[in-house]
């Protein structure tokens, strides 16, 4: 007993991973028995931008959540306007994993998500809105504080508003000063509102 | 350019932003280190203040200046028996229960990625000689890879400055180090103990080999990639390890916050993260 050495790059014949030989292989792999053979397919994917229907298909069956979370970079990784609807599709989803697992990988596509967020932040679904908000704390984009902003000035939902002005307390300059005034005359009876734009307030004054 | 100066509250503003995205938490004391390179990234940068400068940080599609401050905040340094409390936390905690659980007698298998120039592999073979009463039981079986040909070779050579073996106790470095003036070479046996390999993390096709690994080695690694490039990193691991297995993260590092796939583990000597057991 002790050390041993193998020729680790050398074909193994334990194997049952060989390499796939394409989209048409790696597709059918995603619908394996085997969660490992899915989650290698899936990663295999992300080199074909075509693959976004049936991962989405797929996204929406997976019960593996390892599975699923392979799903889910892959479609980061491809980051077409296709694959960003989906991934917004998943936000009215009722499973609250879902959900998140889609906000996190949402995050990760800040050029892609930009054009969509003025959309995503007046959807009908207050719920929704507040998923969008979220979807700003770690977005990397320099529209940032000016949706925000504008969600202080123009939502009627004070959850939203309160999501908003949480995260302008990180963000926001100058520029959110009046606005955040506004809110506060805006929602008077609410006593988180005014503690969270003071709080903001406070920090834009000294920063 | 004006001079530049960081705000104690620049400084508190900085500080949770750049835990919550790297999990490096600077001390109070850590200010003068953190400050000075605050400045020198700022003047790079041409940004006159700190608010614009943690705006573009925060809001850069790319994410590019975001990587240049942890690479400038972060030390990458190796050496011998670095961070060795994980070491002894793989003697003493993770692998009797990779012993126990066990079905066969075939090899424990541990590897080492990022490989660097081979300080860490050689610090895990010498403290499983050392410390590891069941040595002799177990065919032991460590593979260290990394993207970088160079630093490969120069981790099979195994020729290393006095600095990097300072943390090496007296004993071991008589036993398993051959001066050559003012450098020491690792011992011949130990050299060939190890199966230096190259890997790309990135890359599905290089990394399918690497499978049923019961103790995985990625420590300051991770942190030098992307959002999205870390959660592959961590998910292709994954399936790298067998059920169970562990993985052993840098100090600063959080799988938390990459990939909620593993399960935290706290044992008395060190927090590591497994591979559910009942994983597929």
């Amino acid at each position: 007993m002790g050390f041993i050495k193998k020729d680790i790059q050398a074909p193994n014949p334990d194997v049952q991973r060989e390499e796939p030989a394409g989209y048409s292989e790696l597709a059918r792999q995603l619908a394996s028995g085997d969660p490992a053979e899915r989650r290698w397919a899936a990663r295999g994917l992300a080199r074909h931008a075509e693959s976004v229907p049936i991962l989405l298909e797929c996204l929406a069956l997976e019960g593996d959540v390892s599975v699923r979370e392979v799903i889910l970079t892959t479609l980061t990784r491809i980051g077409t306007g296709e694959a960003v609807a989906g991934l917004v599709d998943c936000m009215r989803n009722d499973d609250a994993e879902l959900r998140n697992e889609a906000i996190e990988a949402m995050k990760a596509l800040p050029d892609e998500m930009a054009p969509i967020m003025g959309v995503l932040l007046m959807d009908h679904d207050p719920d929704v809105r507040i998923l969008s908000v979220n979807i700003l704390e770690s977005l990397r984009h320099p529209g940032v504080e000016s949706w925000l902003i504008d969600v202080i000035d123009n939502d009627h939902a004070v959850n939203v508003c309160a999501t908003a002005v949480d995260l302008l307390g990180e963000v926001g300059s100058h520029a959110a000063r009046d606005a955040l005034l506004r809110l506060k005359r805006r929602f008077a009876d609410e006593p988180y509102i005014q503690f969270a734009a003071d709080l903001a307030l406070n920090r834009i004054a000294k920063a | 350019m004006a001079d530049i100066s960081i705000s104690d509250n620049d400084f508190l503003k900085f500080r949770e932003y750049f835990y919550r995205k790297t999990g490096i938490q600077f001390e109070a004391s850590k200010r003068y280190f953190v400050d000075k390179r605050l400045i020198e990234r700022m003047e790079a940068t041409m940004c006159e203040s700190f608010n614009s400068y943690f705006m573009m940080l925060r809001f850069e599609a790319s994410g590019e200046e975001m990587q240049t401050l942890v690479n400038v905040m972060t030390v990458n340094e190796t050496y011998f028996f670095r961070e060795d409390y994980q070491f002894d936390c793989l003697v003493r905690s993770m692998l009797p229960e990779i012993v126990a659980r066990k079905r066969d007698d075939g090899p424990i298998r541990i590897w080492v990625v990022p490989s660097s120039s081979g300080e860490e592999p050689y610090s895990i073979a010498i403290c499983l000689l050392e410390r590891w009463a069941q040595i002799n039981d177990w065919d032991i079986e460590i593979i260290s890879s990394d993207i970088d040909t160079s630093i490969l070779k120069q981790a099979r050579a195994g020729v290393y400055s006095p600095r990097s073996v300072n943390q090496v106790p007296a004993a071991y470095l008589q036993k398993y180090f051959q001066r050559n003036g003012f450098s020491y070479q690792i011992c011949n046996e130990l050299r060939g103990a190890i199966e230096f390999t190259r890997v790309n993390l990135m890359e599905p096709a290089d990394v399918r080999p690497y499978r049923n690994f019961d103790v995985v080695f990625c420590r300051n690694l991770l942190i030098y990639f992307d959002d999205v490039s870390r959660k592959q990193a961590a998910e292709t691991i994954y399936d790298s390890l067998s059920p169970g297995g562990f993985i052993c993260l840098g100090h600063s590092e959080s799988m938390s916050r990459i990939s909620s796939l593993y399960r935290i583990r706290k044992f008395p000597e060190a927090i590591v993260y497994q591979k559910p057991l009942e994983a597929k």
